[in-house]
């Protein structure tokens, strides 16, 4: 037979593989920093950009995309090249994917730390970066799809199987998860809104699971496990299904991350049978897995390598038991929230993902260096330290979800929460936090010890760049199925069908779920109180995605007695309709702000706690873990942009006036004046245009809307504002005196004189002198000023008005000039 | 293909795979071989035992309406607790000012706890207002007390009607007699 000369390129697989060792370096190390300042708040030394909200999505990034990504890089560079007996398809696309990815990486963590973000889990890199992803991944997977056009075997492998799967879905995830629209070169808004974000948002995250940190380590599994143990995969067969249901049934599963949210019922129901029917599939891959080191045991015993591939194998198939499971709703009511989710992932990251990098580079390395690994005993020691660790991280997280789920849900006998005070529960957790910390070190000791180890060896050996290998060409046969073969074989050798079907399998998940909930209106009730953000409100609001409050806390009570009873209301699907993005959030290091701006309820604090709170928390509520933002008084509030935001706004759908993006900086500035005010009558002096204004904004907005529709609803009836008679009791204009005091004097100033508001004693008026529209401003508004009927009943605003009414013709003294017309 | 090929020492060295029955000896991809053993069967029978489950979760909350879905779960849980607490909760209760030592002890606990961080811990106020004055915004009555603890105001006292009312009535009792001394 004819043989073929060629090159394997091993340059670019050495490159990946320095890259994949140093990112990991970087994010375990960031997400040890994060650990350690939920158990000791003051390490994020008062800087932004330090501080948990912003290193949390650097770590997370940095571990999937960095570490794992230029794992699967290395893995699948080496592999691909070998499986189909041919060099890459083209050098150039090789190296634009090796430099744009770390490219892309710099950003992410030039970007990230200074709050540059979307605020959506795992995809939060801005619409600007998000193009290049698309860019350097498209060059991989054309990479990719053109080696195996160009192949010389006759059949493609399994382990190119899943790196093709993971190459189709994560394209179709990122490209559809991140269509925004941009406000400026570095802030966009997600074209979704509330609950379809929400679904988009985890059909994204969820398969970035599947599809970034599963398919492509199963490709892995399926090249270097066989490898390294020497022995043939266990079943074909079980390959094919395994393989084929695995990616077809993963694309449904995300809704999981949503179950008791604000999602209709018929999507939690796909999100749980589909997450239930991906056990097997998933311990397919398990399976064939450990089988393949059927008579290859006691090669375990030696080998680190093994070790940390039969470890990978098990943490797989413990998380893929585990998450199915907590995506039953029963148990998801305690999970969700807690660090069971932290846990969980902790398994499947460190366990699966992390042990099978650190077993590829061990026996890659070498291979690549043509010698041996310089110490086994050294990468015995990492293995079992990094096991170690890996049990010292998770288990204490175990212990502290059970216990703080558990605190959150008690009752006492008389039927009140046994534990109202949310930082009880995290008082509770917090020895726990510090032994993660513990984990979390040994975890990374390890890795810190395979860096001398690897460096050793390959210093030991020499790497030949471009590697010779011959194979005879690909013998052409018919392009029809052969007599006795199956569907699946024919496939196997043709590339471009294979890649047609993959698309078509995974692609079905998600359009079933996303389309009906962006079409179908019925899936999202509208609530008529729920208005858009003010201009204000809206910056606050991207401080808050900003800073990644969502990292910590939600905004989704759920519809359990134990939530409502602590939070308030449950959430309504309709509430969210304005939200690009939605902040849900998906844990609960802090309490749920869905109602924090609900007056008179049990989450609403003042504008002047919040201004203490963010300035110390520690020093205003003694154990608390929230970091102090002291960058919050100091900043000048940023609306350059608003403008454009609001028009952003208006094109995705937000109604807005026409032409209220010219009157938007107007209006923020007399909202923010009006709340500057309201913390200087309470003695703490900032000026309006400060960060802090706009978050206060914010989290007044918060459940506000639902406040308001809630207490009219509940006073309808006695809401008629006509036939109002005064009163001239004294008790009761001494009532409404008391109210226009604490109340009204900071617009109309104390003696009804005017200040924001107009002059209420002369003889002057711009809505009526009359007591029912005395009475009509006062209840439901008038102008910039708000409506009071939601915040007092009937008797008290009955004795506002008649006070308000005694005031006319009193001409206070320092009297605002008149306005409107004259009483006669 | 099947494999033909006879081991002769098979027994002497134990496992060869290139004498595995199952080996399928025209796979071959850089060097990994595979085999041709059907999938255990106990997986295959897990897998349809979760379409079968999923079938039957679907059929019974959403074709034949069996089991409640969320806001139904809700009510019944609401409607549960009401008539297992309503002896506790929303039972005829008291509001007087509580003096015995015990109440008023529990009062100033929960008042550390709960209340200093606006209000001070002597009572003299910040984010909340004084409450060793002699001014009373809403009434210095223990009603009036205990029902702006219980329910908030809508100056921004957030409501603790999530704390039992005896709790709150000893709060009160405690902020209305001991606080001032």
């Amino acid at each position: 037979m004819i043989q073929e000369k060629f090159y394997y390129d091993n340059k670019i697989v050495k490159l990946f593989a320095l890259a994949t060792i140093l990112w990991a370096i970087v994010g375990m190390l960031v997400g040890l920093w994060a650990a350690a300042e939920l158990a000791y708040p003051s390490w994020n030394l008062n800087l932004s950009w330090l501080t948990f909200g912003r290193l949390r999505p650097l770590h997370t990034n940095a571990i999937i995309f960095a570490f794992t990504g230029n794992a699967i890089f290395t893995g699948a560079y080496y592999s691909v090249q070998r499986l189909l007996k041919a060099r890459m398809f083209s050098d150039l696309l090789s190296k634009i994917n090796f430099w744009g990815w770390q490219f892309i990486i710099v950003l992410a963590a030039v970007t990230l730390p200074l709050g540059i973000t979307t605020g959506k889990e795992y995809a939060e890199l801005e619409w600007i970066i998000d193009i290049l992803i698309a860019v350097v991944w498209v060059a991989f997977g054309w990479n990719l799809i053109g080696t195996m056009i160009k192949r010389r075997v006759q059949h493609i492998y399994v382990a190119i199987w899943f790196f093709l799967a993971s190459f189709v879905a994560v394209a179709v995830l990122h490209i559809g998860n991140s269509i925004e629209i941009p406000v400026n070169f570095l802030k966009s808004y997600t074209v979704y809104a509330g609950v379809q974000d929400a679904v988009v948002q985890w059909w994204y995250g969820h398969n970035a699971v599947a599809f970034f940190l599963t398919t492509p380590f199963l490709g892995l599994m399926y090249y270097f496990l066989p490898k390294a143990a020497n022995r043939p995969i266990y079943s074909y067969r079980l390959s094919i299904i395994h393989f084929l249901s695995l990616i077809f049934i993963y694309m449904w599963a995300g809704p999981h991350h949503l179950l008791y949210q604000a999602l209709p019922d018929w999507a939690q129901t796909l999100g749980v049978v589909f997450s239930i029917m991906l056990i097997a599939p998933s311990w397919g891959g398990m399976i064939n897995g450990l089988l393949t080191l059927r008579g290859a045991w006691d090669k375990v015993r030696d080998s680190a390598i093994l070790k940390f591939f039969v470890v990978a194998v098990t943490a797989y198939g413990m998380s893929t038991f585990e998450g199915p499971m907590l995506s039953i709703k029963t148990v998801n009511a305690l999970s969700h929230f807690t660090d069971w989710t932290i846990a969980h992932v902790h398994i499947g990251g460190m366990g699966w993902n992390g042990f099978m990098a650190f077993g590829m580079l061990y026996w890659l390395i070498p291979k690549l260096f043509n010698t041996k690994l310089h110490s086994e005993k050294s990468a015995n020691l990492h293995f079992w330290i990094a096991t170690l660790g890996m049990l010292a991280y998770s288990l204490p997280l175990y212990w502290a979800a059970f216990t703080q789920t558990l605190m959150w849900k008690e009752f006492t006998d008389a039927g009140y929460l046994a534990y109202p005070e949310f930082l009880d529960t995290v008082t509770q957790i917090m020895p726990m936090y510090v032994t993660r910390v513990i984990g979390g070190t040994l975890y990374f000791t390890g890795a810190i010890i395979m860096i001398p180890n690897l460096i050793k060896t390959m210093k030991s050996g020499h790497i030949i760049e471009n590697e010779e290998a011959s194979a005879p060409p690909r013998e052409k046969i018919a392009k029809k199925r052969l007599a006795g073969e199956t569907p699946h074989r024919w496939v196997e050798r043709k590339a471009v069908h294979f890649t047609v079907w993959v698309l078509i399998a995974v692609i079905i998940g998600g359009l079933v779920e996303i389309i009906p909930m962006i079409t179908v209106k019925s899936n999202i009730p509208t609530i008529e109180a729920v208005k858009p953000y003010t201009p204000l409100e809206l910056e606050g609001r991207d401080i808050y995605v900003r800073e990644g409050c969502y990292t910590c806390h939600s905004q989704m009570v759920r519809p359990f007695r134990s939530e409502t009873e602590r939070y308030g209301e449950y959430s309504k699907q309709g509430e969210f309709v304005y939200d690009h993005p939605f902040q849900w959030g998906s844990k609960r290091t802090g309490p749920d702000l869905a109602r924090s701006g609900y007056r008179g309820g049990k989450m609403f604090r003042p504008a002047v706690w919040h201004y203490e709170h963010f300035k110390d928390p520690q020093k205003f509520i003694e154990g608390s873990i929230m970091p102090a933002y002291p960058w919050f008084f100091e900043n000048d509030l940023d609306y350059s942009s608003l403008k454009r935001k609001i028009n952003v706004m208006q094109m995705l759908g937000v109604p807005y006036p026409e032409g209220y993006a010219d009157r938007a900086e107007a209006d923020l500035k007399k909202q923010a004046e009006e709340i500057a005010t309201e913390l200087k009558n309470a003695g703490k002096d900032i000026a309006w245009n400060k960060e802090l204004i706009a978050m206060i904004a914010y989290l007044h907005k918060l459940g506000k809307d639902i406040s308001l529709a809630t207490e009219s609803k509940k006073s309808d009836g006695d809401n008629s504002t006509t036939n109002i008679s005064l009163s001239d009791k004294p008790e009761d204009l001494q009532a409404g005196a008391e109210i226009f005091k604490s109340t009204c004097a900071s617009c109309h100033g104390i003696n009804g004189q005017g200040v924001v508001g107009p002059n209420l004693g002369d003889n002057f008026t711009i809505h009526g002198s009359e007591p029912e529209n005395i009475y009509k401003v006062i209840a439901n508004g008038a102008g910039i000023m708000t409506g009071y009927k939601s915040q007092f009943e009937k008797t008290k605003l009955i004795q506002l008005t008649s006070y308000v009414h005694s005031l006319i013709g009193t001409n206070p003294e320092n009297g605002k000039d008149p306005e409107g017309k004259e009483i006669k | 293909m099947e494999n033909n090929n006879k081991d002769p020492k098979e027994i002497f060295e134990g496992y060869n795979e290139k004498f595995d029955k199952n080996l399928i000896t025209d796979h071959d991809y850089d060097g990994i071989k595979e085999l041709d053993n059907p999938p255990p069967p106990w997986l295959m029978w897990l897998f349809y035992l979760t379409v079968f489950w999923s079938l039957g979760y679907v059929a019974y909350f959403h074709w034949f309406k069996q089991g409640p879905l969320q806001a139904e779960e809700y009510e019944n849980e609401i409607a549960e607790a009401e008539k297992k607490y309503k002896d506790t909760k929303t039972g005829a209760f008291e509001i007087i000012l509580l003096n015995d030592e015990t109440s008023l002890a529990a009062g100033a606990a929960t008042y550390a706890k709960s209340c200093t961080a606006c209000h001070g811990q002597n009572g003299k106020g910040g984010i909340g207002v004084n409450l060793v004055d002699e001014e009373w915004i809403y009434g210095s009555d223990i009603k009036n007390v205990f029902d702006v603890i219980k329910n908030g105001t809508s100056k921004g006292m957030a409501s603790f009607n999530s704390l039992p009312d005896k709790q709150i009535l000893e709060v009160a009792s405690f902020v209305l007699t001991e606080l001032k001394k």
